[in-house]
């Protein structure tokens, strides 16, 4: 199958994900316990975007607020929209990612980068010193990566595993409460 | 903003195909044959190629390499001539005018109006300033990966053509299904192919 039909026809799994991710963030009060790294804070702020539907016929609600509940998001996934696009805040060993992610292509976007002393520092005139800004500031967008590659293997495994029919109540009960009120 | 400073969008590929003997040098060559070529002072409509991400006046990279550790980072300058239709509708209802109150004739054929088209938009092509977009990579060669900082899609269907055509890869973008494949083994591969979308309410 070639990338454009996979991009419409898989379009789901990012979004699943998405979906997955906030329930879980909030299963344990923003914490997720990561294998090999242990417990790792993401909260989901300011900005969702969510989705129903496909092409022409496809419709998309926005919805922002800091720190808010998210309360028209929360209705929204009742009514069968999936989550495409999430502010997160990524926070573990002193690191602290914020971006948005865009689910269906896996498209990291605004993203801010932990400040760490190299790539905070003044524009350098020194090749050296630019060589390492540049490396430093790949090695965190590449870090960032690899903590979401973690969760969504996280959700993989459940999503084709057994586990999924003990997981998918949990979420139903979760969307449904979340929609009745807070 | 991007790869450098500031906030940042962007979007990660595969880099699939082998590269020669030496590929570092390879590499350089290939960036020095498809280097950015100015077209300011010529009447090219179109130009695309590599500069330093330091500075995108820097097609030779004499200030900074386009190497960082085990990585390659450029910048994918693309310069367009351009003219709004907004425009080049006034200068062409204009000239029309001209030539009917020249000639005194109340109408122009459709081959002269074709061909007055076709003569302002050459002339206003060669008037307007070339209009540069920069987009930035980090090419990842132990990991055959590379970060591309845009997500705007017509900007990566340029990269993935001009990307083959100087270094004769073919990169693929990573999307969830493509990344799920990787991360998962043989077994739960085969269960990932099957897999519809969930009801989750």
């Amino acid at each position: 199958m070639d990338l454009v039909d996979l991009i419409a026809e898989k379009r789901f799994l990012g979004q699943e994900f998405l979906t997955w991710l906030w329930w879980k963030s909030e299963e344990r009060g923003g914490t997720v316990d990561v294998p090999e790294v242990g417990d790792v804070t993401l909260v989901f702020e300011k900005h969702m975007l969510l989705e129903f539907g496909e092409g022409e016929s496809s419709e998309k609600i926005i919805c922002s607020g800091l720190q808010a509940e998210l309360q028209e998001a929360r209705t929204g996934l009742q009514m069968g929209k999936k989550l495409e696009q999430a502010r997160i805040r990524l926070d573990y060993n002193n690191y602290e990612f914020s971006f948005t992610l865009a689910a269906a292509l896996m498209e990291f976007r605004s993203v801010r980068l932990p400040k760490t002393e190299t790539t905070e520092s003044d524009k350098s005139e020194n090749p050296e010193e630019v060589e390492g800004m540049i490396l430093e500031r790949i090695f965190l967008f590449e870090e960032l990566i690899r903590m979401v590659n973690k969760l969504f293997l996280m959700f993989l495994k459940v999503r084709v595993g057994d586990e999924w029919h003990d997981e998918l109540p949990k979420i139903r009960v979760w969307i449904n409460k979340a929609a009745v009120g807070r | 903003m991007g790869l450098l400073k500031g906030s940042a969008s962007f979007v990660r590929f595969t880099v699939d195909g082998e590269l020669p003997e030496n590929p570092l040098d390879y590499i350089a060559e290939r960036i020095a044959l498809f280097s950015f070529k100015d077209i300011d002072d010529t009447y090219d409509e179109y130009s695309i190629g590599w500069v330093s991400i330091l500075n995108m006046f820097d097609s030779e990279f004499d200030f900074a390499s386009h190497i960082a550790g085990d990585y390659i980072t450029l910048t994918l300058r693309v310069d367009e001539r351009k003219v709004s239709p907004a425009i080049l509708n006034k200068i062409v209802q204009k000239e029309e005018e001209r030539i009917k109150k020249e000639r005194q004739i109340p109408k122009l054929s459709r081959t002269m109006k074709v061909e007055i088209k076709e003569r302002i938009k050459v002339e206003l092509m060669r008037k307007a300033i070339p209009v540069p977009s920069t987009y930035e990579l980090a090419w990842n060669l132990t990991e055959s990966t590379l970060l591309f900082f845009s997500t705007n899609q017509k900007a990566h269907a340029v990269l993935e053509d001009f990307f083959k055509e100087s270094f004769g890869l073919f990169i693929r973008q990573q999307i969830p299904y493509t990344v799920a494949e990787h991360l998962l083994d043989e077994e739960s591969q085969s269960l990932l192919s099957k897999m519809t979308p969930e009801v989750l309410v």
